[in-house]
């Protein structure tokens, strides 16, 4: 399975070049780090499920040695592994600039990728490739408004849950939060492994 | 005869095609040419037999095991080449086999190179600017480079031109020294079955018409000419279709030991190669 992230980073490496310019892009235009850490991570698992889009990859991975199980398993993690390394170098990055940034903002980043990739990724295998690529983006966008405007709305008109949340402690809410969010990447994940053994190529 | 590959009652139903029922073996150590007409299920029957479609119902054996339990040892063993590039055509080939070696197990490099250095492929060129005929030696060399015991082929031989469809053949012929290996491949190219393969299995709108060897088909096919007047409803029943022309009849049996009995020396008896077989059998009587 390592072989599989392999292949995404030689297919991408055009692609890394650009990596840290476009990181750099969003922290001199003064990006809310939250926001940068989720488009960091968002960038090379994306890209992969991009390059793959062609009917014939799906052909040839699985005329290779490995599973749909592998190969779906491959895309959950090493989205997981491409997360971490980007909000590494975006860390980074923010440090080399002497931006300030706390953890909670990277956190909170790293959890909306995660939901973002655990609500998006089963699209990949349910649909065709062609517009996948486009739809992703538009949600991408819906997503980050129903997170800008629904979470307030939330927290006004459903007091008890945020009363909860706000009764927490700082590590009662991470616990929290990690695994909720473990819980729908898991969901997800299996979803996608079930589509993708189902589907016919 | 040991088999590498058999299909046992496989059925698969789509919008506007079906595969009712196939049975077929694939014979170890031999060439197996897959001929049939344009959409009668080669691609359907062989992806089938690479696990990118399941079938319905039927069971797939390969090397005597099945796909949900030995998947990555099944693949480990088969070659692929297929009519479209499968490999993303933004990469050179150096960096698809950098994505593809690590896969097997018994990969080789040595043999790559050979087999690079042989077709005179470039390393450092992006697939994109490949030729359909570089493209197809690029697959192959890859599908060549981990000993595969099985190489399996859909249409390899289609948008080749013909120079290199017979130095292709020539090569297919060469890997068979290895006495281990079997090739299956499938064409709706007749000539190139003809000239190599070993065994012949025909589909026709999603049923295996026959999967014979060579000898076979050529010890019981034939094109038989003759008068109308020899035709009636028990001498037709020595062929597979008849045609009527003005001047007589044209037929093709598959039994020419009963048409000799019949009819003896008033009939001229032809050599029925491929093509005349599909050509007959597409007429429409179905027939096993």
């Amino acid at each position: 399975m390592f072989n599989l992230f392999r292949r995404d980073l030689i297919l991408q490496k055009k692609m890394m070049l650009i990596f840290i310019p476009f990181i750099l892009f969003f922290i001199i235009m003064g990006t809310s780090t939250t926001l940068i850490a989720l488009v960091a991570s968002v960038f090379i698992p994306f890209n992969a499920f991009y390059y793959d889009e062609k009917a014939e990859t799906n052909i040839l991975l699985n005329s290779l040695p490995y599973t749909r199980k592998e190969i779906v398993a491959s895309r959950y993690i090493g989205a997981v592994v491409y997360m971490l390394l980007a909000i590494g170098l975006t860390s980074l990055l923010l440090l080399v600039f002497n931006q300030s940034f706390t953890l909670n903002e990277i956190a909170i980043g790293a959890t909306m990728f995660m939901l973002f990739a655990a609500l998006t990724f089963p699209i990949f295998y349910i649909f065709k490739p062609g517009y996948l690529m486009i739809v992703v983006l538009i949600s991408f966008f819906v997503f980050l408004f129903i997170v800008e405007n629904a979470i307030p709305y939330v927290m006004e008109n459903f007091t008890t849950l945020t009363e909860f949340v706000l009764n927490l402690s700082t590590v009662e809410l991470y616990v929290f939060g990690t695994l909720t969010i473990l819980v729908v990447y898991g969901v997800s994940w299996l979803a996608s492994t079930i589509i993708y053994q189902q589907k016919a190529l | 005869m040991e088999n590498v590959v058999e299909l046992k009652g496989i059925k698969k139903a789509f919008k506007g095609f079906s595969i009712d029922q196939i049975d077929m073996e694939v014979k170890k150590g031999f060439i197996t040419g897959f001929v049939g007409a344009n959409g009668a299920g080669k691609s359907t029957t062989i992806k089938m037999m690479m696990n990118l479609l399941k079938p319905d119902q039927g069971e797939v054996s390969v090397f005597g095991l099945d796909y949900k339990t030995h998947e990555k040892e099944i693949k480990e063993r088969i070659g692929f080449v297929y009519d479209a590039n499968v490999f993303y055509e933004g990469l050179n080939l150096k960096d698809i086999k950098r994505t593809v070696a690590p896969a097997y197990k018994s990969w080789d490099d040595d043999l790559f190179d050979y087999y690079v250095d042989k077709f005179g492929l470039p390393l450092n060129k992006a697939m994109k600017k490949f030729s359909k005929g570089m493209q197809m030696k690029a697959s192959l060399a890859i599908a060549l480079s981990h000993h595969a015991e099985l190489i399996i082929m859909d249409e390899p031989t289609a948008g080749l031109d013909p120079i290199f469809r017979r130095e292709f053949l020539d090569l297919i012929q060469e890997l068979m020294v290895d006495s281990n290996r079997t090739i299956f491949f499938s064409s709706h190219i007749t000539t190139d079955l003809d000239r190599i393969a070993d065994y012949i299995a025909f589909i026709q709108d999603g049923d295996i018409v026959f999967n014979h060897s060579t000898e076979e088909v050529a010890e019981n096919y034939a094109i038989v000419k003759g008068e109308l007047d020899l035709l009636d409803r028990d001498t037709e029943k020595a062929f597979v279709e008849v045609r009527r022309v003005p001047t007589g009849f044209e037929a093709l049996t598959d039994n020419l030991k009963q048409v000799n009995d019949i009819f003896g020396d008033s009939v001229v008896i032809e050599h029925a190669t491929l093509e005349d077989i599909m050509y007959y059998l597409k007429g429409g009587v179905s027939h096993v």
